[in-house]
């Protein structure tokens, strides 16, 4: 899969699961401090991201996913 | 003649209290099952026989040998640590003989030389061929099997530990305001605990002990048979039903009935627990509430090991394994089963069954933020109790965290399409 599908594929979950415009949501957004993701949502992402790409996140390496961008390369080496 | 106390396969049926310790260390009454077999077998060499994953924790918590073969070397007492051992139980340690209940094991005397013949260096096989090796004797004896059998028999055994102990009367601190309704001689108070003004403690159905440093804040009503761990504090306006055992360093408010908490357990605020088995460093958001009788007075069904278990009983509430934490206004169904470092937050119906490690949110089992971030927060949680994670602890919970790994991706998935 293409960079760039991946990222407008994330930029799509981010946005539906946060309720932010997907125009607000950039690679360098942080979920928590820029797109306001609460704790609970945090969990909800990475299920919804985990389905839309059907790839498994590890707790503890997911975590250390802060940024838009960092998702877009995490899964892109999930994907690979 | 060596004693050994050892954990059979039925350990798994006593999950997910067992999941951390051994079965030996389940609490019931005022003693875990080994504080009640150890007393009985003055002058022994004592050892140990449990899961691997658990013995380096064993050898650190006793001073015993575990799981050493060296056991199987001579005459042998085998106890099984699920016996509930109280009063007058016979422990005939004289012939050689199998003490059956059921198809367990419960105690057994083996000679050296037949030991020496059936010891092949597993301890299941050695157990399934010891009856029919030795004279075999059936024996009524309080085997656990399933949780919600130490609540069953608590409230009894409460009543056999007061008289046990010996102890009575008020030699801490019992404010003049405060009464004692029914029996006075049915009420220990350890030196250094306080009962604090406008407290009730009623004996007619049964003694309250209450050990050291101790506190019942105001309003609190205590109902015998009750037990009060060392350190434990009774929250204001409590309703302390009968038949509750409390570990040490326990925070208890709102209703509790019937229940065991195993220790460092908080229920600070209001919200009603009964018919249930709390583990050590869980927290009970306020109004946390369990079920313990179903709307068609139907008998309870338990989750255990995968398998929907029919207790036979009218009340069973729920089992919370240890660190779990749930949120404020959370509802558990009757007989639910709540594995260990599980994270739930309130919201409807709730399943009956909780895989360990698991987060419980918006009605869905989703992953969490993974078990270093849980490892973390029962450091901070065990630090508030003055209680440090050891490695062997966190070694054992890191064992466990995979051995349930597809129980628990099971429950998130399903939770997914559903």
């Amino acid at each position: 899969m293409e960079h760039a599908e991946i990222e407008a594929r994330v930029k799509k979950v981010t946005a539906q699961v946060l309720g932010v415009e997907e125009s607000e949501i950039k690679p360098e957004s942080r979920f928590v401090e820029d797109l306001g993701a609460e704790s609970v949502q945090s969990l909800e992402l990475v299920a919804a991201f985990e389905d839309e790409f059907d790839i498994e996140m590890e707790e503890d390496a997911a975590l250390q996913v802060k940024t838009v961008g960092d998702a877009v390369t995490f899964i892109a080496r999930h994907l690979k | 003649m060596k004693t050994c106390i050892f954990e059979d396969s039925k350990w798994v049926n006593l999950t997910p209290l067992s999941y951390l310790r051994p079965v030996f260390q389940l609490r019931c009454g005022y003693h875990t099952l080994i504080e009640r077999i150890l007393p009985r077998l003055p002058g022994t060499k004592a050892s140990f026989y449990v899961r691997d994953y658990l013995a380096p924790l064993v050898k650190k918590n006793f001073s015993f040998p575990v799981n050493e073969p060296e056991t199987f070397e001579n005459d042998v007492l085998l106890i099984n640590g699920r016996w509930l051992l109280t009063g007058e139980a016979p422990l005939d340690t004289t012939r050689e003989a199998a003490h059956v209940s059921g198809d367990s094991l419960v105690y057994a005397l083996v000679r050296r030389e037949t030991i020496r013949k059936l010891w092949k260096g597993s301890l299941e096989q050695l157990l399934n061929e010891i009856p029919a090796a030795v004279p075999r004797v059936p024996l009524q004896a309080n085997l656990i099997e399933y949780p919600w059998q130490l609540i069953h028999h608590n409230p009894t055994v409460l009543r056999e530990d007061f008289t046990a102990t010996g102890l009575r009367g008020l030699q801490g601190k019992f404010a003049s305001q405060s009464v004692i309704y029914g029996p006075p001689d049915l009420v220990y108070l350890a030196p250094g605990a306080e009962v604090h003004p406008l407290v009730v403690l009623d004996t007619n159905s049964g003694p309250i002990f209450i050990e050291e440093k101790v506190k019942i804040y105001p309003g609190a009503r205590i109902e015998g048979p009750c037990y009060l761990g060392a350190k434990t504090e009774i929250m204001p306006g409590a309703s302390i039903r009968e038949g509750n055992s409390f570990g040490p360093v326990c925070k208890v408010g709102g209703e509790v009935e019937e229940s065991i908490f195993h220790g460092y357990t908080n229920k600070y605020h209001d919200g009603f627990i009964g018919h249930s088995y709390v583990g050590e460093f869980v927290n009970l958001g306020a109004l946390t509430t369990n079920s313990d009788l179903k709307n068609d007075y139907s008998t309870v069904s338990v989750p255990v090991n995968g398998t929907l278990v029919d207790t036979g009983e009218l009340k069973v509430g729920s089992f919370f394994g240890d660190h779990t934490k749930t949120s404020i206004g959370t509802f558990f169904n009757t007989g639910s089963s709540v594995g260990i470092m599980c994270n739930i937050t309130a919201g409807g119906i709730l399943p009956k069954f909780f895989p360990s490690f698991v987060w419980y949110v918006n009605n869905k089992f989703m992953k969490g933020f993974g078990l270093e971030m849980m490892l973390e927060t029962a450091r901070s949680a065990m630090a508030r109790r003055k209680r440090e994670l050891s490695p062997e602890e966190e070694a054992v919970i890191r064992t466990v965290y995979e051995l349930t790994r597809e129980q628990r991706q099971a429950a998130i998935r399903k939770s997914r399409k559903t």
